[in-house]
């Protein structure tokens, strides 16, 4: 099929050139902080700004918070509804979904009006109580990821048996669901949690409207604020992101070595 | 059953649910009693009692602006993007291209469709702003102005542009699962039927993939129609496009009545609610030909 | 400025203070006020960019001077509306979103008081803040002014704009921006009033209408570009023309460090002074924390701290009489003779023109995505 071949290359290096052209530019953009001379100090004043230290500290911080709290909620719901309620999948999948209809920014809004000091729930009425105000807000947003993923994962063991096998040898729930659930998939839920990871790092709308100290908004005001300081973090975001996804790959590819095999 | 069967069944379903009760809680605190506080604030004055003035309000036309620009550059990216992004995943799966390049096309797609935001602005502006590489390497080496032909990266076609770079990673994503589905024997019948490749695609390939295609184009659109970082980096909170006049009326009641805030989430959830339900109904459909 | 010259007039300051000091204030001493402020131990502050007016420097010093007092900084790029919105917003919240002080635009003082929304100090150098800038009653105090101008990328404007009239020409296509929503931002209103007086109008409703009409034709013309300005999209090119007060862009100018080259230019048509005001949120959560800011402000020190941002501080003909501004700040700040021509508009005036701007935009210009 010599004419097909040709159009997919056409396609193909059209898509290449859209695709690549940006990180280049922003790449090079970066070094353009010394006039006339290409040099890194965009890298190095991003590197030395105490604010970039504790925003970026701040998201990681929160990130790997989010994951934790994230695979705890999920993972015993989605391990409960294959066990034992196989009629309720569709709802919760229903609920799963609704993050990605619900823009970020209604869903902020309302926790703003909601939970408030005049409130049952003053989250806001602190800083510690907005910061866990802006982590459940992270966990809503990965919830989508973080439940496909640790769906897939248990589709593939037969938990029925494991269940029963790990109850007749006396195991409790919390011993089913942390020393023998969860291992299992361990692959998925990471696939999970470098998604999540991505996400929570580049997020703004929440953090903004929070007035977190984030990285998200800490980006936009240096965009604003700084000339070439911003291409810089965008080539660190892009890494942090290209870094993300390419260990979701890296870990699946080894889990087809180790997962148990029905 | 007895009486005591019938309650041990009542009381075992019970504590079968309970199990949920830990998701259901999250799921109702930070999910939806938020959202629906948000519609029923759509529907009340700032007396509390109902009203249909806020929904009523949106007519005007500084509100309709935004939200008849913000759906023209959902649907402009969401079919652009399904359009480049299908024949992008086409080439790669079906096209007769070197298998090592499919899988840079996904991975590479995984994190474009996850680069959105504000780092992606940065991106472009300074590949296609004023002092961009492209705009200097085209003045420089090749003589031309792209800015003296009236482009300008702050514009609707600017936006559009930015705005596909993650769209067409995302269909590329979610069209892949459906071109694999398309079984070679159907081709292989087709030609055997004297079939040229056109009539394939037209009389085989496309109705068996147009669900998937309208549906992904659904999600496409609400993904573009909520997004709110990328516009805000490229502009800050100068652009009328309806996420950035919701975060400016959240921050600084612009509209001076907080109540039309409401109304315009309310106005969005509408929108990407509805776009979501075809998604959803359209996928439903195109499962029937993967089994 | 020799040592010994410094040192006389710092201790003119510091005896002009301890006179002050036995004046009390609104029937607080300066050491309850320290006290009080020591147990909130917190400040929130908003608008506050770093390298607007000094900013930096003003609060640095304000850590320096009580370091047991945490200042929270809230959304430096708020414009004013915006940080009557936060406290609105936050009236029954006490939390850290809320803001304790405000530093908003002339038009804006009075507004808030009428809306309950600010509560009444009086600083030790209340006397020395001129009377047309500050409330009666102490609600709201003006703080620091400089004139409109325009800052232009050398590297991608060539012939220089010397007016409003000229932003027209085909020549700037694309190039002229605000700092911000004309709906919130105060700079940007009061751009709107420099346009209109240009056209002859004077200050008030009449520069609302016609500046409206100027922004309607630049819109119209391609000029236009719908990006909250700053040094960064300056620099990066989205914005080669600004329209901002004269001290953001000499800051602006100094943290590019010549990459690119920038130029500010005060329009010939009109020479417009805007002047910010501070105020006290009625819902301060720290309002004894609150007054300890302002005192700090209005301190000599705070008021050079904003000298040295390219401000004029509030007090500055009274403190230049006393001799208290060192020589070299006064050489770096833009020509007396610009400011001496300098409009002053009243805030009847400035509320006049902020109405018109502020529910006339969208209907007139309403920059959409072309």
């Amino acid at each position: 099929m010599r004419t097909p071949r040709f159009w997919s290359w056409v396609i193909f290096i059209v898509s290449l050139l859209y695709f690549f052209l940006p990180l280049a530019g922003m790449f090079e953009f970066s070094l353009r902080a010394r006039r006339g001379v290409y040099s890194f100090d965009a890298y190095r004043n991003v590197f030395a700004d105490p604010e970039f230290l504790a925003t970026f500290t701040y998201s990681i911080i929160m990130a790997l918070v989010t994951i934790v709290v994230g695979v705890l909620i999920v993972t015993p719901t989605a391990f409960w509804v294959r066990l034992k309620l196989p009629n309720a999948r569709p709802l919760i999948e229903f609920i799963t979904l609704l993050p990605l209809v619900i823009p970020p920014i209604v869903i902020v809004f309302g926790y703003i009006r909601l939970y408030n000091t005049s409130s049952w729930l003053p989250l806001t009425g602190s800083a510690a109580g907005t910061n866990v105000l802006l982590m459940l807000g992270y966990v809503v947003l990965s919830l989508p990821y973080m439940y496909r993923a640790v769906d897939t994962g248990l589709r593939t063991l037969d938990v029925q048996t494991l269940t029963e096998a790990a109850q007749s040898l006396g195991a409790g729930w919390g011993t089913i669901l942390g020393r023998i659930i969860l291992p299992n998939v361990l692959v998925a839920v990471l696939s999970g949690a470098f998604l999540t990871f991505a996400i929570v790092i580049g997020e703004y709308v929440i953090a903004a409207l929070l007035n977190r100290p984030a990285f998200g908004p800490f980006m936009v005001w240096m965009g604003g604020n700084k000339a070439y300081e911003p291409a810089a973090l965008a080539v660190i975001s892009f890494g942090i992101t290209w870094g993300c996804m390419g260990l979701i790959q890296l870990v699946t590819i080894f889990s087809r070595h180790t997962q148990a095999q029905r | 059953m007895t009486k005591a069967n019938a309650s041990t069944a009542l009381f075992g379903s019970l504590t079968r649910w309970l199990g949920l009760a830990p998701f259901l809680l999250f799921a109702l605190l930070f999910l939806v009693l938020p959202t629906m506080h948000i519609v029923l604030g759509a529907f009340q004055n700032p007396a509390g009692r109902f009203t249909l003035e806020n929904v009523a309000g949106l007519a005007d036309p500084s509100i309709t602006g935004p939200f008849y620009v913000s759906m023209k550059i959902s649907a402009i990216t969401a079919l652009l993007g399904c359009l480049i992004g299908f024949l992008l995943a086409a080439a790669v799966i079906h096209g007769g291209l070197p298998k090592a390049l499919r899988s840079a096309v996904m991975t590479f797609s995984g994190v474009a469709s996850n680069f959105a935001g504000v780092p992606l602005s940065f991106a472009f502006i300074a590949t296609l702003g004023r002092l961009g590489l492209i705009t200097v390497v085209m003045r420089e080496v090749f003589g031309v102005n792209i800015y003296a032909t009236g482009f300008n990266l702050i514009s609707f076609f600017g936006l559009c542009m930015v705005y596909l770079y993650f769209q067409i990673p995302l269909m590329v994503l979610i069209i892949t699962p459906a071109l694999d589905g398309l079984k070679r024997e159907w081709r292989e019948a087709a030609e055997c039927l004297g079939a040229s490749g056109l009539q394939y695609w037209r009389m085989v390939a496309f109705p068996v993939l147009w669900p998937s295609l309208l549906g992904t184009f659904a999600l496409l659109f609400a993904n573009a129609f909520g997004a709110v970082a990328t516009a805000m980096a490229l502009t800050g909170s100068s652009l009328t496009i309806v996420p950035i006049k919701l975060f400016a009326q959240i921050r600084g009641d612009t509209l001076q009545n907080p109540h039309l805030g409401y109304a315009i989430a309310f106005g969005m959830i509408v929108i990407t609610g509805i776009a979501n339900i075809v998604y959803i109904v359209l996928r439903a459909r195109a499962e029937r030909w993967m089994k | 400025m020799t040592l010994t010259r410094k040192f006389i007039a710092s201790l003119a300051a510091g005896s002009a203070l301890a006179a002050s000091l036995s004046v009390p204030s609104f029937g607080q001493s300066m050491d309850e006020l320290m006290a009080a402020a020591k147990t909130e131990g917190e400040l929130t502050v908003i608008a506050l960019p770093h390298d607007w007016c000094g900013y930096g420097g003003v609060i640095d010093g304000f850590k320096a001077k009580y370091p047991d007092i945490k200042v929270n900084e809230l959304n430096p790029d708020a414009g004013s509306a915006d940080e009557i919105e936060a406290i609105k917003a936050n009236k029954d919240n006490k939390g850290p979103q809320a803001p304790d002080v405000i530093d908003v635009g002339l038009a804006f003082g009075p507004t808030s008081k009428a809306d309950g929304l600010t509560q009444p100090y009086k600083v030790a150098t209340w006397a020395e803040i001129p009377d047309n800038i500050k409330d009666a009653d102490g609600h709201w105090y003006g703080d620091y002014y400089g004139v409109m101008a325009f800052g232009v990328n050398k590297d991608l404007v060539k012939t220089m704009p010397a007016d409003w009239a000229d932003l027209l020409k085909p020549e700037y296509a694309n190039s002229v921006a605000l700092t911000g929503d004309p709906k919130a931002s105060n700079q940007a209103i009061l751009a709107i009033l420099s346009a209109g007086m240009s056209r002859g109008a004077a200050p008030g409703k009449d520069s609302g209408t016609k500046g409206l009409e100027f922004m309607a034709e630049l819109n119209k013309a391609g000029n236009f570009v719908p990006v909250s300005a700053k040094s960064g999209t300056i620099a990066q090119g989205q914005t080669p023309i600004v329209a901002a007060w004269d001290y953001n862009l000499l800051a602006w100018r100094d943290s590019l460090k010549g990459n690119p080259p920038m130029e500010v230019i005060v329009p010939k048509s009109g020479v417009l002074a805007g002047v910010y005001v501070q105020a006290i949120s009625a819902y301060a959560p720290h309002p004894n924390a609150a007054k300890l800011w302002m005192e700090h402000l209005y301190s000599d020190e705070g008021q050079l701290a904003w000298l040295k941002g390219y401000c004029h501080p509030a007090r500055f003909d009274a403190m230049s009489k006393a001799g208290k501004i060192p020589a070299d700040l006064l050489a770096k700040l833009p020509p007396a003779e610009a400011y001496a021509a300098a409009v002053f508009p009243t805030v009847e005036e400035q509320g006049a023109n902020k109405e018109v701007v502020t529910t006339g935009w969208d209907a007139m210009v309403g920059a959409t995505v072309k």
